[in-house]
């Protein structure tokens, strides 16, 4: 039959359904009155035919109901009724229903906005053409440990014309400049990026054009693209910005195009600019010398090429480079490079973190589905005639379970439905959340494949906690139709199902558990690491002096006096520093230490080989004082240790444990140009957390403002009060000294600590709240279970009592029971746990995912919930009447 | 109702009520009995089975009924075959004797 005309009658069976079903009826009796009046002319007397002709027929609705399972449209409509009479279930037992969808809704929803973050950041393609075609490059000096060195401009050029496997190969750094406008000046994050980077990306602009090789040449005149934001945020969205010109870096620079709102690669930047622009990355200097790396480098595979090929291909242009240019890369260090997919890149840092939620966010759908079985369960003993009375009506059991079927997947997309109007405001909490690992968060939303994945969820979820029941029913009709009404007795079968639901609801819990222990433990432990300093009522500043008007490092010394001399006449300031970076500084934590190699006076290194390396800092005379890091000997600078006077260094403890470990270093000399100029130690400090908690305190050598080149960078100030209350005052007071400088990043550096550990914080909170969550559903579970099998056992019960079992002694036996199911589970939940916190071990710090005390405490905790769980609904054995309880049958 | 002996006989079962039906029209009873007497009572066809087969058959387009007065002026259901019934029954019986030919000389073989 052509398709069209079986949707047809389809349609038509559907729309005429009351029609048909009469007509079905008058059908069947007509029929079996012409078997009647057939029996009679056989000579039959009419009682008789008729209870002949019935018995031949084989019953009424079973003919009936036969005959609408072929009908055309059957399944649909049989869909339909099932739904319809879903429904009314449901609405008639709106406590239950209600149970269910928030208990689905609450797993559900968990799951989807994880799931949205997992899908943004880890699954969705890039937003850039054949983005899986992108790669990233990062020289290596495998001999030293460092695996991102970045590249120099010669060696790009190198990789760029000696590659057989890549399309392209791009150059990008970026660094802040100041836009000057008619009448205002503003500090923007500037990407130096090769002509060829938004082809190679793949991004068509939004307005105007983007660079061509000839904008790259270098006389082209200075030209800029915007990104959308910026122009959105800081231009109003001007839509004839095209052609516009700005002044920056003393040079009128034409504004030619404007970016798509797209996630920008590798970083966020206000504005872009060819190389030939950038008055470093011009220099001579940057241009020739191939051990001045400052830049990034990435590319786009020739179509078809794998990551293997196109890393083999590079090495093996490394080794060349190796081979011409040694004392560029010496031996000692194992120079190399990697390749790596952008994808990879972009999102490594999060996938441990977010992949663990997921799978917690999975743990806590399971329990809740554990969970609405056993209600479903619970709720089957009352249905059980219900069943047996449509069964004998020619319901067959395949009928049966779909019914049962089609309810639960009702209520799992009503869960659905629910959880996701409960997703949007967590997600905002995740998005903010997962940007601290990935830019890609700003990808982020709930579309189409994560819908999908809701639904699919909630329907999997529906027949998982649907089975369960759905098995169980298999029970004989006739059996259930012979019980008097009310009393039912279980199966043995069934009252072990529910006992594994929640013995396995008791597993998971507590790997939940486990793990939301570790992280809390792992927190507790980081935040309780001394920073090495006083972080309380302490001020920063970013101030960006412009470039053209403190050119010589005489005008910036000056800068930085008048700035340190007149943060002393503010009121209320105990005192100001001034510093090139200081700890929980973001800016720092994202870049890490620096490795600049040096060289101690008397002990010399092999040409060739490793040479120490330790981070710098150059800090004003007050910072030990400012941030309260503790002088342990010698002492600080004073303001007389200026470009005139005897070069001079504080180092820290680890330095001096590291290269002086059996003298005083006070006295010894460093130097940092190959013995031009010699440094002398005259103080040690204590260790300060430079980079954040999680890092422990590496070498560090601290250089007076003055005596290197005066650079203002980050004001720092202690106040008796309230710091941030200061913010206004230091601000105007800057700008009494020059307008034009450009002060932003006002924090609190108490509240930078904070956000230094926001990630883990997070993520502890996200697995305490599952966890949470997971003991709650599964403590409300083993109540449930408890107080069912109570109910049923009222008989028994009652006759042990009249028997002379005292109360005490049933209570013990009872709760006994329920206990014992809740060993059962904490035991494989201990195992369970003990084999997934190794997954854990990559988001601890300083705690071993077999944590003893964890475990124990976690154990403790658990199996207390478990008895007050077990003990309440048991505590109603003692109301039990013994005499009405045996009469009860 | 075992599904393996429906299956097993629908074909057999459509082409016996296409048969019953083509030389008059009859009600769900009238074919039973037809096809009772054509086979000498080999085949006995409940209501069960007769039922589901009727509304299949006419929502496939090959009978069409209609309501009517019965022999003893009772109220029935009359089956007619259609055009496409007529030709459906001349494809299974051509398909049949194909599948009785083959089997018989299957049989004979040896």
């Amino acid at each position: 039959m052509p398709i069209f005309s079986r949707i047809a009658s389809i349609f038509r069976s559907l729309s005429q359904r009351k029609e048909n079903e009469q007509e079905l009826d008058q059908e069947v009796s007509s029929y079996l009155d012409l078997l009647t009046q057939e029996k009679i002319a056989q000579g039959l007397d009419p009682e008789e035919a008729r209870r002949r002709a019935r018995i031949e027929l084989g019953g009424v609705d079973q003919v009936k109901e036969q005959v609408r399972q072929v009908r055309a449209g059957a399944f649909l409509e049989t869909l339909l009724q099932d739904m319809r009479y879903g429904f009314r279930m449901l609405r008639r037992n709106p406590g239950f229903t209600a149970m269910v969808v928030l208990t689905l809704a609450l797993g559900i929803g968990a799951n989807t906005a994880i799931f949205s973050v997992v899908y943004g950041v880890l699954l969705r393609p890039l937003p850039y053409r054949d983005g899986q075609q992108l790669v990233v490059m990062k020289q290596e000096a495998a001999a030293a440990h460092v695996s991102n060195i970045p590249f120099s401009v010669k060696e790009i050029l190198d990789y760029r014309s000696y590659n057989h496997t890549l399309q392209d190969v791009v150059e990008y750094h970026s660094m802040v400049f100041l836009l000057l406008g008619e009448d205002w000046a503003e500090r923007v994050q500037t990407a130096v990026v090769s002509a060829n980077f938004f082809d190679v990306l793949g991004v068509k602009p939004l307005l105007g054009r983007t660079f061509i090789a000839s904008d790259e040449s270098p006389n082209a005149d200075a030209v800029l693209v915007l990104a959308y934001e910026y122009w959105q945020s800081h231009l109003g969205g001007d839509p004839n910005i095209v052609g516009k010109v700005f002044q920056m870096n003393n040079r009128p620079h034409t504004v030619i195009g404007v970016l798509p709102q797209i996630p920008q690669y590798p970083a966020t930047n206000d504005v872009y600019m060819p190389t030939s622009q950038c008055p470093f990355r011009a220099s001579p200097d940057m241009r020739d010398m191939r051990d001045h790396r400052m830049m990034a480098a990435f590319g786009r595979l020739k179509p078809g090429v794998p990551l293997q090929t196109a890393q083999a291909d590079l090495s093996a242009v490394a080794h060349q480079l190796e081979a011409t240019y040694p004392e560029s890369y010496p031996k000692a260090y194992g120079f190399g490079i990697g390749v790596q997919s952008l994808q990879e890149e972009l999102t490594h840092q999060a996938r441990p973190t977010l992949l663990i939620l997921l799978g917690a966010a999975g743990f806590v759908l399971l329990i809740a589905c554990a969970n609405v079985a056993n209600l479903l369960l619970a709720r089957l003993l009352k249905r059980e005639r219900e069943l047996a009375v449509r069964s004998a009506l020619g319901a067959t059991r395949a009928r049966l379970a779909r019914q049962l079927l089609t309810e639960t997947i009702l209520l799992a997309l009503a869960g659905g439905a629910v959880g996701l109007m409960l997703a949007p405001p967590a997600l905002q909490l995740l998005v903010k959340f997962a940007g601290r690992f990935t830019t890609r968060a700003a990808e982020v939303r709930i579309d189409g494949p994560v819908l999908l994945f809701t639904v699919v969820v909630s329907v999997l979820s529906g027949i998982l906690f649907g089975l369960a029941p759905v098995f169980s029913s298999g029970r004989q009709v006739s059996d259930a139709l012979k019980q008097s009404s009310g009393q039912t007795t279980t199966s043995r079968g069934r009252h072990r199902l529910r006992a594994a639901l929640v013995i396995g609801q008791i597993a998971i819990s507590f790997t939940l558990l486990i793990g939301a222990g570790l992280m809390i433990r792992s927190f507790l432990r980081l935040e309780r690491v001394d920073p090495g300093f006083k972080p309380d009522h302490l001020l920063t500043l970013r101030i960006s002096p412009s470039f053209t008007r403190y050119a010589t490092p005489a005008q910036s010394l000056a800068l930085s006096k008048n700035v340190l001399s007149r943060m002393s006449t503010v009121s209320g300031l105990e005192s100001a520093a001034l510093a090139g970076n200081f700890p929980f500084n973001p800016g720092g934590i994202v870049g890490g230490p620096g490795s600049n190699t040096f060289q101690i006076e008397g002990r010399l290194v092999a040409k060739g080989d490793l040479e120490p390396i330790v981070d710098t800092t150059s800090v004003s005379s007050s910072y030990f004082e400012t941030i309260r890091q503790p002088l342990l000997r010698g002492r600080t600078f004073t303001d007389h240790d200026d470009g005139d006077t005897l070069k001079v260094a504080v180092i820290n403890q680890s330095l001096a444990g590291h290269r002086w470990a059996n003298e005083d270093a006070l006295g010894k000399r460093i130097s940092f140009d190959e013995g031009k100029t010699w440094i002398t130690i005259v103080g040690v400090v204590g260790d300060a957390r430079e980079y954040g908690f999680d890092h422990p305190p590496g070498d560090e050598v601290y250089i007076p403002v003055f005596q290197s080149g005066g650079g203002v960078g980050h004001l720092i100030v202690r106040s008796a009060a309230d710091p941030t209350s200061f913010a206004t005052v230091i601000r105007a007071a800057l700008h009494e000294i020059d307008p034009q400088l450009a002060v932003d990043q006002v924090e609190t550096i108490e509240r930078l600590q904070a956000d230094s550990v926001a990630s883990p914080r997070v993520t502890t909170m996200l697995l305490g709240l599952f966890a949470a969550l997971a003991v709650l559903i599964s403590a409300s579970g083993i109540a449930g279970v408890m107080a069912l099998s109570i109910s049923q056992r009222t008989h028994e019960l009652g006759i042990r009592m009249a028997l002379g079992q005292t109360k005490e002694s049933i209570l013990r036996m009872v709760v006994g029971q329920g206990l014992s199911l809740a060993v059962t589970g904490t035991v494989l939940g201990i195992v369970a746990a003990a084999a997934l916190a190794r997954l854990l071990s990559t988001l601890l710090f300083a705690t071993s995912p077999t944590d003893i005390m964890t475990f124990a405490a976690v154990s403790l905790l658990f199996l207390s919930v478990a008895t007050v769980s077990c003990f309440v609904p048991a505590l109603n054995v003692t109301n039990i009447d013994p005499f009405t309880a045996v009469r009860q049958e | 109702m075992a599904s393996e002996q429906t299956s097993l006989l629908q074909g057999t079962l459509d082409m016996l009520i296409l048969k019953s039906l083509s030389a008059a029209e009859l009600h769900g009873l009238g074919i039973a009995r037809r096809i009772e007497q054509i086979t000498q009572g080999t085949f006995q066809v409940k209501p069960g089975s007769l039922f589901p087969a009727l509304y299949r058959m006419e929502e496939e387009g090959w009978l069409t009924s209609t309501w009517g007065e019965s022999e003893n002026n009772r109220r029935a259901k009359y089956y007619r075959l259609t055009k496409a019934g007529h030709r459906q029954l001349e494809t299974e019986t051509e398909r049949w004797g194909r599948i009785a030919l083959a089997i018989a000389r299957a049989l004979e073989a040896s």
